[in-house]
């Protein structure tokens, strides 16, 4: 367990790297007439690359949050209910290609629009995740720290997301009209144990939508940069 | 978690979880911990790593693997556990269901391989991100079914293992005992890794050949990477596996390659000749070392030469020193006892470069009148002159030393080429008095050219003299611009007295002119001077040692040099010429009787060699006339002219 935990907080200092070079050159320039622009316009494909990086790092770290919530909190047997668990996520009901070929077969604009749909609706269970973390009394810095993190990313990641859609789609900007309230009560106060598999559940499915997300980008680059090599 | 009757299933506890959750958070989990371990489940979940086989129970039928190799297909495995009734193909149907709305439905398996057991699910009934449950059902209807068989695909990928597995040497150690190889490999063709569908990180292991233990390196996302620190001549077997990055199920390894570098022979044999010779440079070099401190002074002397000092004939070289040129002044110009020795008998003798001018007395006038001049001579000899020629009369008592503190400015020419103590020769007829710097320019200059210098001081004497009958010097009567010095055959010369000199003189002229030697000759005959001793009767020199005849040889050492009228240069140049090896200053010395000079005020002379060799210039005026030359036996010197010493004659008395 020591081991795990030195090597997360290595991984943890690692990974922490990126956020200095995401928040230093802003993802969106408002390109006003007759206005001084201080940011740096960055082109579209070193927007998407960077976009791609933020979701891999997401992902990367909410696995490290979820395996280590689950080593510190779910006890061994109860574990495999993860992969059952994913039936119950907030995003189940978002219309979203679930294979390659489905991918493929979408338009840049639904993908776009699908990554977007993802990021937005998880913004606010990120936040509610830290309020519930933060409740528990020996959860360990470590996850605390990672899972802000991820929160805050995953803001950035939305915003590198509209700007990009707002370069390869022409679009305007979009607003936030996919987040599910209706999911969490905040008025009951959970147990511990529901709280816990909530917890659980919630990292899961976000570790599973965080893949999605960076799959989905991947894809689009590919398309992006070659067309005829992404069969 | 919440089941289709409201109430969460385990599968080790069947009970309902919402049950449990009344209870408070502390008391809970330790109970729900203790309780579920001690309980086994029928059947193991292939998905759980912890091995469930312990019970004795009988074993239904049941999954024991569904692995994706691409995320794209995927593939289960069931077995029939101890339920061998239903082992037979198509016993048991596998029915599935995707989780992907809330009102999906099992659905049979859509590929069977009946051989393996095994159920193929391809591109279109696979789907990400989607959980899929498993179950396997007997004819009649009997249900195993497992909750934990449940997954999302991306989760049970196993990438194939890496392909084209290579290594290359990367270098060996100096020491020539270990080395590193770089191990290159491509992705699996499966997986989907070009347009980022997959991303795969790989892991290489590596051991020896009989070793048990697997060396794993770290794991990272290149098709390549370096082993270091392998062992010349062991065997090493290296394969490798991958996984999805950020996942943890890996895939299978590669068939393994094998790496040996065998010791390279060739380093043994240079090492042993690296070391010969570096041994045998460092042993020349202690030779030589050696050598050269044991023979020291003699490289010394080779590298450094000693610089010869500056050195007159009868002079103290301490004295050529600087600072100390009053000294010198004095001694030369006779003022001590330990002058200059009166060799001036001894120098005409045998001195081929001794060139005396000769001027005869029928061209005296012709050169008179190209002189338009009175005669030099006569001028010599004291007879009435314009007293106007007194132009080096400042230079009368300066030894042109080549000295900085000399008084050089009125004497001593700047330009004159370095040579090394070179004296010049201050002399200056003053049959033009215009010139002086240009006329010592032009003695001085003269025996530059060919032989080196071999100056001839001559201090000069108050009072012009004139010469009855004779003409001693070749008198510069006239400095040309160009350096080239105009003698006048002036006045006679006793002649008669110094033949001897001029057979020697002759036979250097040969040697020296030959370009123009007719017109020398012709000139020769004009302007046949004699350095004589003359008597000093009315005179102050005698004409004893009329050792040579100075002709005038028109070939000057510096044949470009314009020679107008009777070149006389041959005075300074020729004596100057031949004297090679003595590159200290010449004075000619004068005769021993200073009286000489005073009917002489046109010249420096140089009256006295003393024993130190140094020249005594400048004599006391009034002295009695001194006796003839021949009085000093130890050297006759034919017919010279009291007060000249010619340079070789110097040169031969110089030790």
């Amino acid at each position: 367990m020591h081991m795990m935990t030195v090597k997360q907080r290595g991984v943890w200092a690692v990974l922490l790297w990126p956020c200095l070079l995401t928040m230093s050159v802003p993802l969106d320039c408002k390109e006003e007439q007759g206005s001084l622009s201080r940011c740096l316009s960055i082109s579209q494909e070193k927007l998407l690359d960077r976009v791609i990086q933020h979701a891999e790092l997401i992902y990367r770290v909410s696995e490290e949050s979820c395996t280590l919530f689950e080593e510190m909190f779910i006890p061994f047997p109860l574990r495999l209910q993860r992969n059952q668990a994913s039936y119950t996520c907030i995003t189940k009901a978002l219309p979203l290609p679930s294979s390659k070929s489905e991918i493929q077969q979408i338009s840049d604009k639904w993908l776009l629009h699908s990554v977007l749909m993802l990021v937005q609706s998880w913004i606010e269970p990120l936040v509610y995740l830290q309020t519930t973390l933060d409740r528990y009394d020996d959860a360990p810095d470590l996850l605390l720290n990672k899972t802000k993190w991820v929160s805050d990313k995953l803001i950035s990641l939305e915003q590198g997301v509209v700007v990009l859609i707002k370069k390869m789609l022409d679009e305007g900007a979009l607003t936030t009209t996919y987040s599910e309230q209706g999911l969490f009560q905040y008025d009951v106060q959970p147990e511990m144990l529901e709280s816990v598999m909530r917890d659980y559940t919630l990292l899961t499915c976000f570790k599973k939508d965080a893949h999605k997300m960076e799959t989905f980008l991947k894809l689009l680059k590919c398309r992006q940069t070659d067309k005829y090599n992404c069969a | 978690m919440v089941g289709s009757d409201g109430c969460s299933l385990s599968p080790y506890t069947y009970t309902c979880i919402m049950a449990v959750s009344s209870f408070s958070s502390s008391l809970l989990l330790p109970l729900l911990i203790s309780s579920l371990d001690w309980l086994s489940t029928p059947g193991s979940a292939f998905l759980s790593d912890r091995d469930h086989m312990t019970s004795s129970a009988p074993l239904e039928p049941h999954f024991t693997e569904c692995i994706s190799r691409d995320q794209e297909t995927f593939r289960c495995w069931w077995s029939p556990g101890t339920f061998h009734n239903l082992s037979s193909p198509g016993a048991l149907t596998v029915f599935y269901l995707k989780k992907d709305s809330p009102t999906s439905e099992w659905k049979e398996c859509p590929e069977y391989n009946h051989s393996k057991r095994e159920c193929f699910f391809d591109v279109n009934h696979t789907s990400v991100w989607i959980p899929y449950c498993m179950q396997l059902r007997s004819q009649n209807n009997v249900i195993f079914f497992n909750e934990d068989d449940c997954f999302t695909v991306e989760n049970i990928v196993r990438p194939d293992p890496p392909v084209s597995l290579n290594w290359t040497l990367l270098n060996i150690s100096p020491s020539g005992l270990s080395y590193d190889v770089m191990v290159n490999w491509e992705a699996p063709p499966s997986a989907d890794v070009g347009a980022g569908w997959m991303r795969i990180e790989y892991e290489i292991q590596y051991r020896e050949r009989n070793a048990t233990n697997w060396e794993a390196l770290e794991m990272q996302p290149q098709t390549q990477q370096t082993i270091y620190g392998l062992h010349i001549g062991k065997e090493y077997e290296v394969h490798i596996r991958c996984r999805m990055q950020a996942f943890t199920k890996f895939g299978e390894f590669s068939d393994s390659i094998f790496i040996q570098v065998t010791e390279i022979p060739r380093r043994d044999n240079t090492t042993p000749l690296t070391l010969i010779l570096v041994f045998g440079i460092v042993g020349i070099l202690i030779l030589l070392m050696l050598i050269v401190i044991s023979q020291q002074h003699r490289f010394m002397m080779i590298v450094l030469p000693p610089v010869p000092a500056p050195k007159i004939k009868g002079i103290d070289p301490e004295l050529l020193k600087r600072g100390k040129l009053d000294e010198l002044n004095f001694i030369l110009s006779g003022g001590g006892m330990g002058g200059l020795p009166t060799y001036a008998a001894d120098f005409y003798q045998d001195e081929p470069w001794v060139e005396f001018i000769e001027v005869d007395a029928e061209d005296a006038d012709t050169a008179e009148k190209d002189d338009n001049q009175g005669s030099d001579t006569q001028r010599l000899l004291g007879l009435p002159q314009p007293v106007s020629h007194h132009m080096n009369i400042g230079c009368s008592n300066v030894i042109s030393f080549p000295d900085d503190d000399s008084g050089r400015a009125s004497c001593y020419d700047p330009d004159l080429p370095d040579q090394d103590a070179l004296m010049l020769m201050a002399t200056l007829l003053p049959g033009q008095p215009e010139d002086e710097e240009a006329s010592l320019d032009v003695v001085e200059r003269a025996p530059t050219p060919e032989r080196g210098e071999r100056p001839l001081i001559q201090t000069q004497t108050a009072g012009p003299q004139t010469w009855v009958n004779t003409d001693f010097y070749a008198q510069v009567s006239n400095v040309m611009p160009s350096g080239g010095v105009v003698l006048s055959p002036g006045q006679q010369l006793r002649i008669q007295e110094s033949t001897s000199a001029t057979e020697d003189e002759t036979q250097k002229k040969g040697q020296e002119c030959e370009d123009s030697e007719e017109t020398e000759e012709k000139k020769q005959k004009e302007l046949q001077f004699q350095l004589l001793v003359v008597n000093p009767e009315g005179s102050s020199y005698t004409t004893e040692s009329n050792a040579q005849q100075i002709s005038t040889p028109p070939c000057s050492p510096m044949p470009g040099e314009g020679y107008q009228t009777i070149p006389p240069p041959p005075v300074e140049t020729k004596p100057a010429a031949t004297m090679e090896d003595n590159p200290s200053p010449y004075i000619l010395p004068d005769s021993p009787q200073s009286q000489f000079f005073a009917p002489v005020a046109d010249y420096t002379v140089v009256q006295e060699v003393d024993s130190q060799h140094s020249l005594l210039l400048n004599p006391p005026p009034h002295q009695s006339p001194p006796p003839c030359l021949p009085q000093h036996p130890p050297k006759a010197l034919p017919a010279m002219p009291v007060g000249y010493i010619t340079p070789d004659l110097l040169g031969n008395l110089s030790p």
